[in-house]
């Protein structure tokens, strides 16, 4: 049942560039095939095709295409695998990642009903609390910092936030 | 006498040069500490520059620019992690003599190197740019059509490893910057019907979400490690050892400004052909990689050299020579203005305004250089989970900043996971953000070029100016593509040496 899998990796030198062009050629073929014909209207009368709306997303759709093809055949051929180019990582606890997606949640979903400081203030909470940070004083940070920082934007630079729900 | 007059009247102002100060103290702080960028920090403060004089803000993120260039060396010297790609050539001699016990004297040495390079470079930069400026004041759609070519075959240099995933970036970095209303016919382009996307896709969100976000969240995936304390110390620089390096400075410097100036080409490359012309030349060439103080000087003499340099395209041409100054052009687009040779004519104080403050900006690097020798187990001891949740607090805040709506904080959330898939299938972003920047003018320049030309295709041979710029974009193509072969052929012999 498992013999032919080990033969396949084999044959494939870098499985991460082999995944990475089939996602894209999907992507592309996608774009170039769908996307661009049905969400780029086109202007009944054109003089030339190339000053067409349509016409840069295809040729670079096209374009796409013929490259993930080539990284496909990159990764089936030369193996880039032993390179340090950042895509081998060693993996925290899962609950950390979890709770900085948890954090992001609370930033996007809550920012404009609480107010920047204390969206601001209870992702930070969250943030501490996930590395674990272990010096009780650095949680006071989480309350002055958005505070201070959102001051900053809307006082100092003048640059409008949502400061608070009242 | 009274341009001069005008030009002191536009930059001397205190918000001119609280704005250098603070950008070279952040630029500083920012780079030495390790996993932060200079890119991150000058993505970060654009949004506080909105209501900023054009000039003030343009020397923020200058300042932060040069900071981050000097602060990356730091950690290289103290504790072998470079803040910056171009930084791993400093480590080379800096962390041996830090382990030497000369901490300090490598630190002192990669300032001088880095302020008089930075100084040369400027100099470069005030006289090359209004020069080049002049030129392209003769270009129309045509040759800036096959400028734009050529700078796009430039993206494959930023592509520091593999070149066919650097161009798919490029490609899906122009076509994200194609949606939005079409600007001849103003039909739609993949808009989705969604209103936040038809004025396309706001510049501040997508480079906050590329540049900051993939850290922030490869952080909370990796596993914790134990953070890293060092110290300054030893003795500083002598006089005596500035005079001896000082021919490697002015050498790397020069190299970095010719380096500076081609649009791509990088302070990494420019770090380490100073850096192996001065160990060529050096009659202490053995000691090179054992703590060479001349190898830290030369390092960063053409590190910092690029830094004057990558302006000299920006200001000139429009065309940015790397993501900061990529970054600064979508500075200068968000204060209403167009870097290029109509910029020169129409907005010339401001321009000799941002040259003093540039030159300025070198004595401020100075400064608060040797303050940060001084001062840097502060600065490098707040460790990233503390760091870590304040820059995403202003990764939110800045991104909502744009345009006062949620929509762009899910932007820069979007491109922030699409920069840490980047990151995980080693696919470069800097062409993502070079490609998103330059789609734009490319299409421009066609339809600009067709329309003169009456659909005529012809128009795009018209002239030498557009022949040498077709010529330098092959050229670039040949030499990319020579380069990649090569590298090819290299791995294998290496690959086989490492077995035997």
């Amino acid at each position: 049942m498992s013999t032919w899998l080990p033969k396949r990796s084999k044959a494939i030198r870098d499985p991460g560039d082999v995944m990475s062009g089939c996602v894209l050629l999907a992507v592309s073929a996608f774009l170039l095939f769908y996307l661009v014909p049905n969400y780029i209207s086109e202007p009944p009368i054109l003089q030339n095709p190339m000053m067409s709306p349509r016409w840069l997303p295809r040729i670079v759709a096209g374009l796409m295409i013929v490259f993930a093809c080539l990284l496909i055949a990159q990764g089936l051929l030369v193996d880039n695998t032993a390179k340090e180019d950042g895509r081998r990582i060693e993996k925290g606890p899962r609950l950390r990642f979890a709770m900085m997606v948890v954090a992001l949640v609370v930033y996007v979903g809550l920012f404009e009903a609480l107010g920047a400081v204390i969206s601001g203030i209870m992702a930070t909470l969250i943030l501490f609390a996930a590395h674990p940070v272990r010096t009780w004083w650095v949680y006071g940070l989480a309350f002055v910092l958005p505070a201070a920082v959102a001051f900053v934007f809307v006082k100092v630079m003048n640059v409008p936030l949502p400061l608070m729900p009242f | 006498m009274d341009m001069i007059s005008e030009v002191l009247h536009l930059f001397l102002s205190l918000d001119n040069f609280l704005a250098i100060a603070l950008g070279v103290v952040i630029g500083v702080v920012v780079g030495s500490i390790p996993g932060l960028t200079a890119t991150m920090a000058v993505a970060l403060a654009l949004p506080f520059t909105f209501t900023m004089e054009p000039v003030a803000a343009i020397l923020l993120l200058v300042g932060i620019y040069k900071g981050g260039m000097y602060g990356g060396s730091i950690t290289a010297i103290l504790i072998r992690t470079p803040g910056s790609p171009a930084s791993a050539c400093t480590l080379l001699d800096g962390y041996p003599m830090a382990q030497q016990g000369y901490a300090k004297k490598a630190l002192k040495t990669a300032l001088y190197s880095s302020v008089i390079a930075d100084f040369i470079s400027n100099i470069a930069l005030i006289f090359f740019a209004a020069y080049l400026a002049k030129i392209a004041l003769n270009f129309g759609a045509p040759e800036f059509f096959w400028l734009i070519c050529f700078s796009l075959t430039i993206i494959i240099s930023l592509a520091s490893g593999s070149m066919i995933k650097g161009l798919l970036a490029a490609l899906m970095g122009i076509l994200l910057s194609l949606v939005g209303l079409d600007e001849v016919y103003g039909s739609q382009r993949l808009t989705f019907g969604n209103y936040n996307l038809m004025d396309s896709i706001s510049f501040i969100p997508l480079l906050i979400g590329l540049f900051a976000i993939p850290e922030i969240i490869e952080f909370y995936r990796k596993k914790a490690l134990p953070h890293l304390k060092a110290k300054a110390s030893g003795v500083g620089m002598t006089l005596a050892e500035l005079k001896r390096c000082l021919k490697s400075i002015i050498r790397g410097s020069l190299i970095g400004v010719i380096i500076g100036a081609i649009p791509g080409t990088g302070a990494t490359a420019a770090a380490f052909i100073s850096y192996s012309d001065a160990r060529r030349r050096s009659p202490n060439r053995d000691n090179f990689g054992k703590g060479e103080v001349e190898g830290v000087a030369a390092a960063e003499a053409g590190n910092n050299g690029v830094a004057g340099a990558t302006m000299i395209p920006l200001l000139s041409l429009g065309i940015p020579g790397d993501v900061i100054t990529a970054i600064i052009l979508g500075a200068f687009m968000v204060h209403g203005l167009t870097p290029g040779p109509i910029m020169f004519q129409e907005n010339l104080t401001l321009i000799y305004a941002l040259f003093v403050g540039i030159m300025f900006s070198s004595l401020v690097l100075l400064v608060v250089g040797n303050a940060a020798i001084k001062y840097f187990s502060l600065i490098a001891d707040i460790p990233k989970s503390i760091l870590f949740p304040i820059v995403l607090m202003f990764c939110v805040y800045g991104s909502y900043a744009v345009n006062n709506d949620t929509f762009d904080v899910w932007l820069m959330l979007g491109f922030g996971v699409l920069g840490y898939i980047f990151n995980r299938a080693a696919i470069p972003a800097a062409p993502f953000l070079i490609g998103f920047i330059l789609g734009p003018m490319f299409e421009d320049n066609l339809r600009r070029s067709l329309l003169i030309g009456h659909n005529d295709l012809s128009i795009f041979v018209r002239g030498p100016i557009t022949w040498f710029f077709i010529a330098l974009t092959l050229g670039s193509i040949l030499l990319a593509l020579y380069r990649y072969f090569a590298a090819r052929r290299q791995a294998p012999s290496n690959t086989t040496q490492e077995t035997s």
